[in-house]
């Protein structure tokens, strides 16, 4: 089913305290989070040292610091910049290299997220034309009782072919015929096609087993 | 706005860090005042940087200085709680970044099971090779869908009974069968029910007699087979697959 967008986007609002409380704590939570990621981003992409300190709308305290928001503050009470010790750099070297590293994980797992959002999109999409044609794949609420039931009908049709199909695979899987290997030892079958039934095989799947780095559409 | 992502590391060209560093330090302070206006709560923030032997301070020393002794007041705990430097924060949004791929590939891979058993539904055939865990996913899939659609079903029928508070009443009642299932469901299939189900009532009574018409006004070129037996489009898909082997002597046989 194609849903319309959840939210309404960006939208300007005027620079003033937002009278609905509902509202200012939702656009504090989410514009805290936005700060201090642009924070953490300026720390990494300049090497610069920040510290930030904000207080939520139920008085709690929100703190960011690089390197960390004591060693801000006392910079700034004593107007003393940081020692730098050896035993202060190699600590400092460290901790920059997990930054790095997390950085970069960072990065990888946004690419990950780009990836799958598009795949998304496209699957979305070409349901959307889909529908179109086949009032079949219209969402179950459109349909009428009669459609309901025309549907049911196919969708237990299918049902019992994926049985037999199971059923074949594991009957091919005893008499040792050797099913097409794929790269990573995944074996593939043939086109899915009915077969004359050999044995009602009531397969058990575990609904939560989604695997998911396994499509290949 | 910038076209260009930046990558996350350190700008190695001195100049295109130095105006990175104005421009965005810049854009930080403004957010921070923002969020205190908005929100009409204390902020203060600190940037220091090679390029100013100044630290910069918003909103000023003195007011950040206020800011920064109520902080300091606070019980270790309380400070401590919300405290992150970059590490911490990284490895939070790691964190929640891995938690929204796998919540998308989830998504997604419903999105695609969905898509083979469409596909079958109008062609007779899924023309991917499938590995076992398809098959099995698939099956899972299509198990749950013909569960969504007899709780639909039931639905409408209770909702086409002539008593009207009888309906009402029962409306609601199939709502608890589909709470149960397991957290897997279809997102398509799961939001296009709960919301649909009280709501479709008016229209259920009207649509009944009407059935596939209604839906066929939409489409252009399609005669639901049944509404009109003389006219037998044979070539036409208008009918999920399966059907053929049970009703019409029109469907031809593959």
């Amino acid at each position: 089913m194609v849903k319309g967008k959840s939210t309404s986007g960006r939208q300007k609002i005027p620079i003033e305290k937002i009278p609905k409380k509902s509202h200012l704590q939702v656009t504090f939570s989410k514009r805290r989070l936005g700060l201090f990621k642009k924070a953490s981003e300026l720390c990494t992409l300049c090497g610069v040292e920040i510290g930030i300190i904000v207080f939520s709308p139920a008085e709690k305290a929100f703190s960011f610091g690089h390197p960390n928001v004591e060693s801000i503050i006392d910079r700034f009470l004593t107007r003393n910049p940081a020692p730098d010790s050896g035993a202060h750099q190699l600590v400092e070297a460290h901790r920059n290299a997990n930054v790095r590293d997390l950085s970069m994980q960072l990065t990888q797992l946004q690419n990950q997220f780009e990836v799958e959002k598009k795949r998304g999109d496209d699957l979305d999409q070409s349901r959307k034309l889909r529908q179109r044609q086949f009032w079949w794949e219209s969402p179950i609420d459109e349909l009428g009782l009669q459609e309901l039931q025309l549907l049911k009908l196919s969708m237990e049709e299918l049902k019992k072919n994926v049985e037999k199909q199971t059923n074949k695979i594991l009957m091919e899987h005893n008499s040792m015929s050797s099913p097409i290997v794929g790269p990573n030892g995944v074996r593939y079958y043939d086109v899915f096609e009915k077969k004359p039934e050999i044995k009602m095989f009531s397969t058990a799947p575990n609904a939560y087993n989604l695997h998911f780095n396994h499509g290949y559409l | 706005m910038t076209r260009k992502k930046v990558k996350l590391q350190f700008i190695a060209n001195d100049s295109a860090r130095k105006s990175t560093f104005k421009k965005r330090k810049r854009g930080l302070l403004k957010k921070v005042s923002e969020l205190s206006t908005l929100c009409g709560v204390e902020a203060c923030a600190f940037v220091y940087s090679p390029y100013d032997p100044e630290p910069e301070i918003w909103p000023s020393p003195m007011e950040a200085q206020r800011v920064l002794t109520r902080f300091i007041r606070m019980p270790e705990q309380e400070k401590s709680k919300k405290m992150v430097n970059q590490e911490i924060f990284l490895r939070e949004r790691v964190f929640k970044t891995k938690e929204h791929v796998k919540k998308l590939r989830k998504e997604n891979r419903e999105k695609e099971l969905s898509l083979l058993m469409y596909q079958y539904l109008s062609t007779g055939r899924i023309l991917q090779p499938m590995s076992m865990i398809d098959v099995n996913d698939l099956h899972w899939f299509v198990g749950q869908n013909i569960r969504e659609i007899n709780s639909r079903i039931e639905v409408m029928k209770r909702l086409a009974q002539p008593n009207e508070s009888q309906a009402a009443v029962e409306a609601p009642a199939p709502a608890p069968a589909l709470a149960p299932a397991p957290v897997p469901t279809p997102a398509v299939m799961a939001a296009a029910v709960a919301p649909g189900m009280v709501g479709a009532g008016e229209r259920l009574q009207v649509e009944q007699g009407r059935g596939l018409v209604s839906n066929v006004g939409a489409m252009q070129s399609q005669q639901p087979w049944f509404m009109d037996l003389q006219v037998s489009n044979g070539g036409e898909e208008m009918l999920p697959f399966g059907i053929a082997n049970h009703q019409n002597p029109f469907w031809p046989m593959n």
